[in-house]
């Protein structure tokens, strides 16, 4: 019984602090009536020298698209390995994603900064739509984007 | 010997051809049962259908790039089209498994909670 009670202590102590290093994020996207077909995005993580770290989300889920995500592109090669289980379709104009993610704590205040990329069939490519800091006090801010993205907000 | 070894050359030459001969003229025979002499078929062979590139991505792209192509839904949905996917295949690009189908990359930005979720409203 000892045995057991002390297999389940250590089983609790180990998966607490896996629980508390992430926690479930809100990314909510929303286009302009920019009157063209639907939006492919990237949504990607870049440190705090403005090196790529990693991918967030991808909606569109052609990759022959991939190219026109043009800052997504470079920092990837386009390796499709970087959005695996993170893509979803792509976003009509005036429509809103909303993505939840379980994100690790780290990604907040550290220096880390959201991007988004986006790409519109027979429009212009609009690289680093949206660039911003993942803070705590940045949650629930909407930022709006240069071209297509009307506001962007992440929410804790 | 000599003699031996030509009765054996010729006797196979002549097996093969009573034998490849029908072969080779049921393969090139036209689906309507026509008979037509065998430089005509050689002829006919050479008319191979026009080379086709596996991938014919630059089609789809112009849509993205010079406005060629207008013409596509604008109803605001996914313009992710059924008849596309062919042309991904034949692209040899893979395109990205679908959130849900597979876990998240793992790139240190996703913890080991919840899977990925998304709605378009």
């Amino acid at each position: 019984m000892k045995s057991l009670l002390a297999a389940f202590a250590l089983t609790t102590a180990l998966t607490l602090p896996d629980l508390a290093m992430a926690r479930p994020v809100t990314l909510t996207t929303t286009l302009n009536d920019y009157g063209g077909d639907g939006a492919y995005l990237a949504l990607y993580v870049t440190d705090a020298s403005g090196d790529y770290v990693g991918s967030l989300w991808m909606a569109g889920g052609k990759s022959k698209y991939y190219k026109h995500l043009t800052d997504w592109y470079r920092a990837t090669g386009g390796d499709t390995a970087q959005v695996n289980g993170i893509t979803g379709a792509s976003v009509g104009a005036g429509r809103t994603l909303e993505i939840t993610l379980d994100l690790a704590d780290a990604l907040f205040e550290a220096g880390y900064t959201l991007h988004i990329d986006a790409a519109v069939e027979d429009m212009r490519d609009s690289p680093n739509e949206v660039a911003v800091p993942l803070t705590a006090d940045g949650a629930g801010t909407p930022v709006r984007g240069r071209r297509y993205i009307a506001s962007f907000a992440y929410n804790m | 010997m000599t003699k031996k070894t030509l009765t054996i050359l010729a006797a196979s030459t002549a097996l093969t051809a009573a034998i490849g001969v029908p072969a080779w003229s049921a393969m090139k025979a036209p689906a309507d049962g026509s008979y037509r002499p065998f430089a005509m078929q050689s002829e006919e062979g050479a008319q191979t259908p026009p080379l086709v590139l596996a991938s014919d991505d630059g089609d789809d792209d112009r849509r993205w790039q010079d406005g060629s192509r207008r013409g596509h839904d604008d109803d605001g949905e996914d313009d992710d089209d059924e008849e596309d996917d062919d042309d991904d295949r034949s692209a040899g690009a893979r395109n990205p498994a679908p959130a849900r189908t597979v876990a998240p990359p793992p790139n240190g930005l996703f913890g080991n909670g919840a899977p990925p979720q998304s709605q378009v409203k």
